[in-house]
């Protein structure tokens, strides 16, 4: 087993052999939202959590599919009203088609396929296990262990990796012509391409290749590789945690190392997919100023030339309904309008509205505490054109007021995106 | 939302503590104070707040048993250590939590309580979960040694009702009130931690009435004939009541389906949080707490 220096190595080498091919081809100008999904194989939505990642993601996928790519989307949230939206139950573990038809109602010919999964974070991980155990038994060992049950999923980069790794497994199978990706709400784009280093360096490290030595704790095999005050820090050690709880989980830690034998091969794949030019992550963020910081630091960890991050999406963008002149014009000005408004409706219906007084306030002030968020919105955004290179695609989406989870939803939001 | 809670606390005459857990300090910015970091700091009259970071916690407990600090620095600096100590899964989790733990316990020479209330900024649903529940997953993993007992003494606490509450923060949306849903059921049934109130976070007010809505529906015909300004008054208003429409659907269903006192906090055109807006939040709380009994003096929300 290598050392984290040479997984680190390897991750530098490819970022400044990509870092080099994106500075020939990013001397070009913008490109649209549009260009840039329609030139890549995989699109991996990351961002913090409820900025609308996982609509996003599936209106990505939509979009290629009805433009006549055979498409898949993974996403991670059991969101049931989208999938619901689409025309499904619920999505499953399995991958499943989405029938498009429905989407003839709205006018639109969808001429590729769209096929969906939900990526369930421990299910990947048995997946794993699945796939990288020697054998049988060792398999078995890992998944009934009692550690693994209650921490496959929460030790540090494994759900990153576990859908990093299920992604170039299909991926690999060359099935399809696009596959976006929706990450856990938490994670990073960083997590995401440092997840692979992270568990082959987890397993390599010296402290636990320490552990796998049976009886590190108890006896006195393990404990070699330090001279001094060993056994005085492992007893200190077992003081808080119970020597019991060590052994275990050396046990645990040895038998699941056996998955990892070649393991850095795969780490190297995996990652050189999530880095090449097939691959683009797309930061999805909501326009208030905490969230937006937020995307720009991780944008910023990323490599600050931006290889890997080709686009922004900025969601529920409030509109600007009323410029600053409209909103100062006089409330009596409003009032006669809405009542020259109101005559030709009662031609049609009876009105139940009388205090145009009243009404015309009150539309005001809606206006105005709007544009006090449009005005943050559009400051954001201008934030954002600024501190991006010119070469990433910056697409916004205005906040709607009909549910996001519908068909005329969707496609709203995937015209917003694409036209 | 727990800086508005604590505030709320702190202004009923309770010695409030605000911890954050190992996350970007947000309070000092809200509260105009200095930095808050791993030292406890005053931050308001009757209000206080600390980050716990692991690395602190653990440092502080491991010389809270080790008593002298070159030992902790030869056992604990020790980079071997260091790495293997952060591969222990829960670990980290477990030394915060006993940090709220032991501010919770912690009384004066007089053996009164130092705190009336200490209020935890608890992470979102996925990682609170795993956060809460370590207590339980240790203690039906081992069952001997220091970490056991802390294990032990802060599932008592979180499982008692006079002492600990959960207060679940939503917003009145689709995947957050699933969300929400989930995490009440997963605190019930199997955290068995108590579960306080339920609180819907930036609820519009309504601002138009039926018939108003109605009226801006309709209108919507006219729309080709309006001028731009006034269709823009329009719009807005259609957006509004869409909006508010929405978000009363799923309040409706916060109501009918979790089954927990529920507190709403409207919502706030201003993006940046101001220490105005957590005071104005933090009336709104105390309005409708106002007669409630609260016992409890551990919150998580």
């Amino acid at each position: 087993m290598h050392s984290n220096v040479s997984s680190m190595a390897i991750r530098t080498r490819l970022i400044s052999q990509q870092g080099k091919k994106m500075a020939r081809k990013s001397s070009s100008a913008a490109q649209t939202f549009d260009a840039l999904i329609a030139s890549r194989e995989i699109v991996v939505c990351v961002g913090s959590g409820g900025v609308g990642k996982t609509t996003t993601s599936a209106v990505i996928a939509l979009h290629a599919a009805i433009q006549g790519r055979k498409t898949l989307v993974l996403t991670i949230d059991p969101a049931r009203r989208l999938a619901n939206s689409l025309g499904v139950e619920e999505l499953g573990n399995d991958i499943q088609q989405i029938p498009l038809e429905r989407f003839r109602k709205l006018g639109i010919e969808p001429k590729g396929e769209l096929w969906a999964m939900m990526l369930d974070m421990k299910e990947s991980f048995d997946h794993l296990v699945d796939t990288h155990a020697p054998d049988k038994k060792t398999r078995d060992e890992i998944l009934n262990n009692r550690f693994y049950r209650h921490f496959s999923s929460s030790l540090a980069g494994t759900q990153e990796y576990a859908a990093s790794e299920r992604l170039y497994e299909i991926y690999n199978r060359g099935e399809f012509d696009l596959i976006v990706l929706d990450t856990p709400p938490t994670s990073h784009a960083l997590d995401f391409l440092e997840a692979p280093n992270r568990m082959a360096d987890a397993v390599s490290s010296r402290a636990l290749q320490w552990m796998y030595k049976p009886g590190a704790f108890t006896g006195r095999s393990g404990l070699g590789l330090f001279s001094v005050g060993t056994s005085y820090v492992v007893k200190t050690i077992g003081r808080f945690t119970g020597a019991q709880l060590l052994n275990d989980l050396g046990v645990f830690l040895r038998t699941f190392s056996t998955l990892f034998e070649g393991f850095e091969e795969r780490a190297r794949g995996v990652q050189a997919l999530l880095l090449g030019d097939k691959t683009t992550f797309v930061v999805v963020t909501a326009p208030d100023t905490l969230t937006v910081e937020e995307a720009l630091y991780f944008h910023d960890r990323l490599g600050s030339d931006s290889l890997h991050v080709g686009g922004f999406v900025v969601n529920r963008v409030h509109p600007m309904w009323v410029d600053r002149e409209g909103v100062s014009e006089p409330l009596e000005a409003l009032e006669n309008e809405l009542k020259i408004m109101n005559e030709k409706m009662v031609e049609q219906t009876e009105s139940k509205v009388t205090d145009f007084a009243e009404f015309a306030e009150l539309l005001h002030e809606n206006v105005v505490q709007l544009q006090l968020r449009a005005t943050q919105d559009a400051s954001s955004i201008e934030l954002l054109r600024e501190k991006l290179p010119a070469h990433t695609a910056l697409a916004t989406v205005p906040y709607f007021s009909l549910d996001i989870h519908s068909l005329e939803g969707l496609d709203q939001s995937r015209r917003a995106l694409f036209e | 939302m727990s800086s508005a809670f604590a505030l709320s606390c702190a202004q009923r005459g309770q010695k409030t503590l605000l911890i954050e857990l190992n996350v970007k300090d947000k309070v000092s910015s809200l509260f105009g104070s200095e930095k808050v970091g791993t030292d406890i700091a005053k931050i308001d009259d009757n209000l206080y707040a600390v980050n716990v970071t692991p690395a602190a916690a653990m440092e502080e407990y491991a010389l809270m048993i080790l008593k002298v600090r070159l030992i902790y620095r030869a056992v604990f600096e020790n980079r071997v250590v260091r790495s293997f100590l952060r591969v222990i899964p829960g670990l980290n989790e477990l030394v915060m939590l006993g940090k709220a733990y032991y501010h919770v316990m912690e009384t004066d020479a007089a053996g009164k309580p130092v705190w009336d209330k200490v209020v935890v900024d608890a992470p979102a649903t996925g990682h609170g979960i795993f956060l809460l529940q370590i207590p339980s997953v240790i203690t039906s993993l081992i069952n001997s040694g220091l970490m056991y007992d802390e294990a032990r003494k802060i599932e008592e606490l979180l499982q008692d009702p006079e002492r600990t509450a959960i207060n679940l923060v939503t917003l009145a949306e689709e995947l957050p009130v699933n969300e929400t849903m989930m995490l009440r059921d997963v605190m019930r049934d199997k955290l068995k931690i108590p579960i306080g109130y339920v609180i819907a976070n930036a609820v519009y007010r309504p601002l138009f009435d039926e018939a108003q809505r109605e009226w801006l529906d309709k209108s919507a015909e006219l729309e080709p004939s309006v001028e731009p300004r006034m269709r823009g008054f329009m719009e807005a208003g259609r957006f509004r009541a869409g909006r508010v429409r929405l978000q009363q659907l799923y309040v409706k269903r916060l109501e009918q389906e979790a089954d927990l006192p529920m507190l709403r906090i409207p919502y706030y055109f201003m993006d940046r949080m101001t220490f105005a807006i957590i005071r104005e939040m933090a009336d709104a709380l105390e309005r409708q707490l106002d007669g409630d009994s609260d016992a409890s003096n551990q919150s998580a929300g």
